[in-house]
């Protein structure tokens, strides 16, 4: 990684930046952070840019709103020349107006549309009042409250000798009931109000919703009235239609406008696919000309963290970028210069040299990304520290299934994992706004991973939904006779252990062969009372070996990080300390625990001495040789021990005080240099100053430098005694999974099997569903995830805390290609 | 103590979306940023990088400041309606009484712009939507206030408030004002009373608020009143009474007729001394009004120091709305080039 000046010509730094995007791996920095976003040089052509993309969008919602589909683009299309972006712009303005006049027009039409049909359903609903009102004229007339002389109809008011006015309009329906009663008030009841709901739904002009509306007639008397109906009318937005009081004329001009109706259907159809023709053209090119403009813009963007030298007539940009890819970086300069036309000067790239801390750049794949991910969390790796992906692409799923070990879910989780893996391509797109399917898609190959891996401890523990398999045959025999296995008093039976006679004894009868199971755990355990008693034995000792070890193995990391950054002081000041206190206590632990395994058989495996009080003893400095448990393994071990603990306890004063006195040490022979060079050599004035600064930056106050170390020393030694124990969360994980599972198998599953008969079939089936859910939400994802915490925080504290720093930040390359992959916001 | 235990299991969610989009008002820096914009473009561009993100990205250029108005109020009361949808009683009756304030400016609205002639279709998009309400287009049809209250407001939550000014005159320009100060004060009484029925912290803050509203309108009735022609008792009738001043700085207000004389009065009362005293008449000086607002301001930012109550939801709206009116005055002095004045937005944080 390397800070790089770039010199770029005006007219050549689009075009480079535009290679540069699309190779993906230079970090531009910004230079004028005090600037507003506003006042920067490129603000226009970002603006513009957003003019387009809010075109483009209002087309897409155009398009959507027809629901024709939008093709995706095969291909990744370049970004656009400057001169394109007038084309560009030219093509959406011309989009833009067009489909604008076609809403317009149509919209036109629409409301003509609509208000004929509106009119249509008034006048067909005002016939059926009048003729109603023409076959029962005395029965309307008994409706409107008796005595008013009042009637209906054009012809009849004349016989009446007044004139009775009215108006009809259409409503909607919701605002019908206060439309009414507003009447009724106002005009002091002197009004008759006729209403019927249209069957159909209309369509509201504004907002394109439909809606249920309804035509109302309201018959009245004079000319005050009229006025004051005509403006609540107006106030309610009711539609008010002319009806001619002549039925003739009102049946004349019922089919006037069917007619003009049957005309404007034709004429909307038609502009209807005029649009469609337009969006359909759009539609194909939409998403390449929005990959366009977003890159534009990003290019604008980028431009307007350069330093402009208007003497020079230049654009300066810093950049990050790794020292591998210096070359395709020149040759990315070298083709966006040319494709601008060859300016004169060809852009510089000038590597430059910092105190600054680089970003941190991890080259990965799709493989690794997930396990990079899951150590950035904790944090991203100091610029060149060694970086625990690669370990952890092993050691996690491992400790995960050391957890998690079942063959049985495992097979499960993996079908899942490997679902996702082969249909990745597919899948990819799919729910990505889903935020817990996105989790685990991320993580399909850690989840894959994790899966094989549960297979394979499974199979160790020889548990399969915490049943074991017999495939080789199980080592032991049960050669008891009847008269034994039938006692009443006898509940529990044990095997002899030992494979030959060694006692001579004439009831001995061999019922362990003498060769152990092949692979895993024997099957025989799972009759045996006492199998949680071994499994824990087992499982517990097996937490302690590879705790130990691989936190052995991070304290060696530590070491190549030391060789790395040339801190040969800290090899022997801080590694070599660590390393000696680990092997003393905690190696030697591992080795008696071998030796156990190893020396103790059937025969005198009851007298085996205890390796806690063994280790509690050597601690304490004393030997007892009382309960046969502590007495000692092999003979001599009081003397190596009390070595051991000696070396161990040396190591702390070294780490505590070696790096603080080295410290010491150091400055003062610096500041005796300095001052020597200061007298004799003018000419190395300015690396003299260098160091200053060094050393200003360096000189940190003595305190500081021996708190901080007193923290880190208490933090090693007592970390390893209680981390140590931490990895023992790897047996007790393991024994609560295989515990739930069996309980879980007893409780639900085993009804329906015990059962005989045909209850017991129909029972296995009803009890299966059941069984199988909470396999696969307490087994698999809660047990699961407890397993997958348990191992994340193994890595992260046990581990990680031996060797990694994690105070690096991120490289985030300006590049095309992740500006694209961004999920679209919607809104 | 027993309604702050189940305060939130009712008005939990509610308060805790109110105090989320509280904390989406502009900041000094952004209104600092603001300032310095040379364009309505700019504007935009700046209010993108806050809480208002997109809200005018789908408008064409050139944007003007009445679509920005349109914009800002539609998002207030896009957020204010959401408020009322998932608020529960006796919030949602609160929420209410908010918008009653919004009839009351609309009607008046309404009824003065019949009186000048104007369409009522053109009258009706002007109205604030938090104010509407089915009947209120019908309002043309009324001549005289009886016939007002008759014919429309009679089903409105505003009914009560309007009985005092029942008569047969004809509605004209002052009678109009009356009117909208006679519904003032109805509603304000009538909304301080429900406050104080609420009990608790809520009755504590916004009687506070709602005291300063009454007072606010004693003092700016009695000084737009010099010199219209209205009698001292006419006057004193429009006071509402829920305020500070009440009784004694409303008698006094009743009888004062020139500005000096309001500004003896407010010395009695410490708070209404200083906004008096810091106010004036002069070019560059705060007028009355904006230390009014200022003052505002400062108690409906109090009202969100404490927990559990209805405070501040009327707060928020408040401050919002502030906050919209400093964005038209920016926008404003923007587009019209009058750059001197561009400060005289009044600071929320």
């Amino acid at each position: 990684m390397t800070l790089c000046q770039l010199f770029l010509q005006p007219d050549a730094a689009y075009a480079c930046i535009s290679e540069l995007g699309e190779l993906g791996i230079v970090q531009f920095r910004d230079l004028n952070p005090n600037v507003n976003s506003f006042q920067r040089k490129f603000v226009n052509e970002v603006r513009r840019c957003e003019e387009m993309e809010r075109k483009l969008r209002f087309l897409e919602t155009e398009i959507k709103k027809d629901e024709l589909p939008i093709y995706d683009p095969e291909d990744n299309p370049d970004a656009p020349k400057p001169r394109e972006m007038i084309d560009l712009e030219a093509t959406f303005e011309k989009l833009d107006h067009e489909l604008k006049e076609i809403n317009t027009n149509a919209d036109a039409l629409l409301r003509n549309f609509n208000e004929l049909t509106e009119l249509k359903h008034n006048l067909q609903m005002t016939q059926g009042f009048f003729d109603e009102a023409q076959a029962h004229p005395v029965g309307v007339l008994e409706d409107m409250a008796g005595e008013r002389e009042i009637e209906l109809g054009g012809q009849t008011t004349a016989t009446a000798g007044m004139k009775l006015g009215f108006i009809t309009g259409v409503i909607p329906r919701e605002r019908m009931v206060t439309f009414e009663r507003m009447l009724w008030r106002v005009c002091r009841g002197n009004v008759f109000v006729k209403q019927a709901d249209i069957p159909d739904l209309i369509e509201d002009p504004l907002t394109g919703e439909k809606v249920h509306k309804t035509v109302f007639v309201v018959f009245f008397q004079g000319e005050q009235l009229k006025n004051r109906v005509q403006k609540i009318c107006e106030g309610f937005r009711a539609n008010i239609y002319p009806c001619p009081e002549n039925p003739h004329e009102r049946r004349e001009l019922a089919m006037g406008v069917m007619t003009r109706l049957d005309d404007l259907t034709v004429v909307l159809s038609q502009t209807q696919d005029h649009r469609q023709r337009v969006l359909a053209a759009t539609s194909r090119n939409l998403r390449t000309w929005q990959i366009k403009v977003k890159k534009i813009k990003a290019i604008y963007h980028t431009m307007n963290m350069f330093n402009n030298d208007v003497a020079r007539k230049c654009f300066i940009a810093e950049c990050w970028a790794p020292v591998s890819e210096l070359d395709r970086i020149q040759l990315a300069l070298r083709k966006g210069s040319e494709a601008s036309g060859g300016g004169t000067v060809s852009s510089v790239l000038n590597r430059m040299i910092t105190r600054e801390q680089p970003p941190t750049h991890h080259k990965l794949n799709k493989f690794t990304q997930g396990f990079q991910n899951l150590v950035d969390a904790y944090g991203v790796a100091t610029y060149r520290e060694i970086n625990p992906m690669p370990f952890v692409l092993i050691t996690f799923p491992f400790l995960f299934a050391v957890m998690f070990g079942d063959a049985g879910h495992g097979l499960i989780v993996s079908v899942f994992a490997l679902w996702m893996v082969i249909k990745e391509r597919s899948l990819k797109d799919k729910w990505r706004t889903q935020e817990v399917w996105t989790i685990f898609f991320g993580g399909r190959y850690i989840i894959l991973l994790m899966g094989l891996f549960s297979i394979y401890t499974g199979l160790i523990y020889n548990d399969v939904f915490s049943k074991s398999l017999n495939i080789f045959g199980s080592s032991w025999r049960v050669k008891f006779g009847d008269e034994i296995l039938n006692r009443r008093d006898i509940d529990t039976v044990q095997l002899e252990p030992t494979p030959y006679n060694y006692s001579g004894t004439r009831e001995y009868q061999q019922m362990y062969s003498g060769t152990p199971y092949p692979f895993g755990l024997d099957p025989i355990w799972q009759v045996s009372e006492n199998k949680i008693t071994f499994t824990n034995s087992v499982k517990m000792k097996f937490a302690i070996i590879i705790g130990i070890i691989q936190m052995g193995f991070g304290v060696f990391l530590s070491l190549w990080n030391h060789l790395h950054f040339n801190h040969r002081y800290a090899i022997y000041l801080e590694f070599l300390p660590q390393i000696i206190f680990l092997a003393c206590i905690f190696f030697y632990l591992i080795i008696l625990i071998f030796y156990k395994w190893t020396h103790f058989d059937g025969l005198v495996s009851t007298q085996a001495p205890s390796l806690l009080i063994q280790l509690i003893n050597m601690i304490l400095l004393s030997y007892p040789t009382e309960p046969e448990s502590s007495r000692t393994f092999y003979s001599g071990q009081r003397g190596v021990q009390t070595a051991l603990i000696i070396f161990a306890v040396i190591c702390i004063p070294w780490m505590l005080l070696g790096k603080p006195i080295y410290r010491i040490i150091m400055n003062k022979r610096r500041a005796n240099y300095s001052t020597v060079t200061n007298h004799t050599e003018n000419a190395e004035h300015e690396i003299d100053e260098q160091t200053h600064e060094n050393e200003s930056t360096k000189k940190v106050e003595m305190s500081e430098v021996w708190v901080e170390q007193g923290i880190h020393t208490i933090e090693y030694f007592l970390g390893c005694i209680s981390h140590t124990a931490s990895y023992l969360r790897l047996w007790a994980l393991s024994l609560a999974h295989a515990q739930l599972s069996e309980v879980l198998w007893q409780m639900v599953l085993h009804i329906g099997l015990s059962t005989n008969g045909y209850a017991g079939s129909i029972l296995t089936f009803l009890v299966f569903m059941p069984w199988s859910c909470l396999t696969v939400f307490i087994l698999l994802l809660m047990e699961g995830l407890s397993a997958f915490l348990h191992a994340l925080r193994l890595h992260w504290v046990e581990f990680q805390s031996k060797f990694y720093k994690g105070e690096g930040y991120p490289f985030i390359p300006f590049s095309f290609r992740l500006l694209l992959d961004e999920v679209p916001i919607e809104g | 103590m027993k309604d702050d235990l189940f305060f939130n299991l009712d008005h939990g969610y509610a308060e805790g979306l109110c105090r989320g989009f509280k904390s989406g008002i502009l900041k000094a820096s952004d209104y600092h940023n603001l300032v310095q914009c040379e364009t309505l473009e700019d504007l935009r561009l700046h209010l993108q990088s806050t809480d208002y993100g997109n809200f005018l990205a789908n408008e064409a250029s050139p944007l003007t400041v009445n679509v920005i108005d349109d914009r800002l109020r539609e998002k207030l009361v896009q957020e204010f309606q959401h408020l009322r949808n998932v608020s529960y009683q006796p919030l949602s009756t609160f929420l209410d009484y908010i918008t009653y304030a919004y009839m009351i400016d609309n009607i008046v609205l309404l009824i003065t712009g019949t009186l000048h002639q104007r369409a009522i279709g053109d009258l009706l998009p002007r109205c604030h939507p938090l104010g509407s309400f089915e009947q209120l287009g019908a309002i043309t049809v009324a001549d005289t206030p009886a016939q007002l209250y008759t014919a429309v407001l009679v089903d409105t939550p505003l009914a009560p408030y309007f009985i005092d000014c029942i008569s047969e005159h004809d509605l004209d320009e002052l009678n109009v004002e009356i009117i909208r100060s006679t519904l003032y004060k109805a509603y304000l009484e009538d909304f301080y009373n429900f406050c104080k029925t609420l009990g608790g912290i809520t009755a504590e803050v916004m009687c506070e608020i709602l005291a300063f509203e009454a007072d606010r309108r004693a003092f700016m009735i009695t000084i737009n009143s010099f010199d219209t022609g209205l009698t001292q008792d006419e006057r004193a009738k429009l006071y509402p009474t829920c305020g500070h001043l009440n009784p004694d700085g409303l008698q006094e207000l009743r009888r004062t007729d020139s500005y000096d004389g309001v500004r003896d009065v407010a010395a009695r009362y410490p708070q209404y001394k200083v906004l008096f005293e810091g106010s004036g008449t002069n070019t560059g000086d705060k007028t009355i009004e904006d230390k009014f607002f200022e003052y505002e301001v400062k108690l409906n930012m109090n009202a969100f120091l404490r927990q559990f109550h209805f405070g501040i939801f009327y707060a928020y709206l408040k401050l919002k709305e502030q906050e919209n009116r400093n964005i038209i005055w920016i926008a404003e002095c923007i587009a019209q080039k009058h750059r001197t004045r561009i400060d005289n937005y009044i600071p929320i944080f």
